[in-house]
């Protein structure tokens, strides 16, 4: 009776186990045929809890025949679980002056176990240099 | 007299009791992730992330890429709004979705407006008498034609397992050249689920 009883939670646990922790398997070229041009990052890193799950592998950046910036960054969620969080983009002109925009905002994204995905994003204007992207947990009341 | 002062006591305690239960009204951040979630009705953090997706796919795939055509040299090209249906179970003024695109569009340097030719009659009608005038005046055509026009759609689907409610907003917008030809189609899809409201995404 008691063997069956670990046989049956322990068969429980396995099945609940799978189902919340599925990862993501990927397949891509072994010599990628696309010249990335990777920027050098400056980090700072307020929230260690988030940072531990979803991280960020780098970031590269292209400037299209108009001269408007695009920029894709790189994150990987290192969680075995699909894990939320919100993206804000903010641009800064030659000057180093904020450009705002009702466009801009805080976006959610979710990452499944193990996912790397990419974020893009395109400057607003041909005047914006320079950029920087806030990453924060999802919040929930 | 001893009941009378306990009734007094008791409604006392419970309106103050009330009152620090209430949430305090507080201003945030509208770009920020403290805002209000709803499942079944498009926030304002979803226009302005849909709007974000179109501004975004229109700089990258026409003015990025130089596809963009005035039809007055040096001018940038001109842009006239048309109609945009909301296909949702919520009545909402559609522009808050559009005007955020214009706003961005127009700080692009390469699209302007016009408030003077729309859907059902000009948006400023002033503007449309001022340019009358000036034509009258002058005696000359002052009207120029939109080179593009912008149209769309928004609409819901909406599904639900057990407690959970999924609502899909789903934005489609187009941009047809003055030849009647859609140069740029975008769609972005939002999909909500939960059981209540809820502060935070």
């Amino acid at each position: 009776m008691t063997t069956k009883l670990f046989a049956g939670i322990a068969a429980g646990t396995i099945i609940l186990l799978q189902s919340g922790c599925s990862t993501v398997n990927t397949l891509e070229p072994a010599q990628p045929v696309a010249q990335r041009q990777m920027l050098n990052d400056k980090r700072v890193i307020t929230d260690t809890g988030l940072y531990g799950r979803v991280r960020i592998l780098g970031v590269n950046i292209a400037t299209g025949p108009a001269g408007f910036m695009k920029i894709q960054v790189e994150v990987q969620n290192l969680t075995s679980g699909p894990k939320s969080f919100t993206y804000r983009i903010e641009w800064f002109d030659e000057y180093g002056m904020i450009i705002n925009l009702p466009t801009m905002t805080a976006i959610p994204r979710s990452l499944e176990g193990k996912e790397t995905a990419s974020i893009t994003a395109m400057a607003p204007t041909d005047r914006a240099k320079d950029f920087r992207i806030k990453f924060l947990d999802q919040i929930s009341n | 007299m001893k009941k009378s002062i306990l009734r007094s006591t008791l409604t006392a305690t419970g309106v103050l009791f009330l009152a620090g239960c209430a949430t305090p009204t507080t201003y945030v951040d509208p770009s920020g992730s403290r805002l209000v979630a709803n499942v079944n009705q498009i926030n304002i953090q979803d226009f302005a992330n849909a709007a974000d997706t179109m501004v975004n796919s229109l700089i990258d795939n026409l003015i990025n890429q130089g596809k963009l055509q005035s039809g007055v040299p040096s001018e940038p090209a001109l842009l006239a709004v048309s109609r945009i249906t909301n296909n949702t179970s919520r009545q909402f003024d559609t522009d808050l979705l559009v005007k955020k695109i214009r706003v961005a569009l127009l700080r692009t340097g390469r699209v302007q407006t016009t408030t003077t030719m729309n859907l059902g009659g000009p948006e400023d009608p002033l503007a449309a008498d001022q340019q009358k005038a000036k034509e009258f005046f002058e005696d000359k055509k002052h009207t120029r034609l939109p080179d593009y026009t912008l149209s769309g759609k928004i609409i819901q689907d909406r599904t639900h397992a057990g407690d959970i409610n999924q609502s899909a907003f789903v934005f489609q917008l187009s941009l047809s050249s003055n030849a009647g030809i859609a140069v740029w189609e975008e769609e972005k899809t939002i999909v909500k689920q939960g059981s209540a409201a809820a502060i935070g995404f």
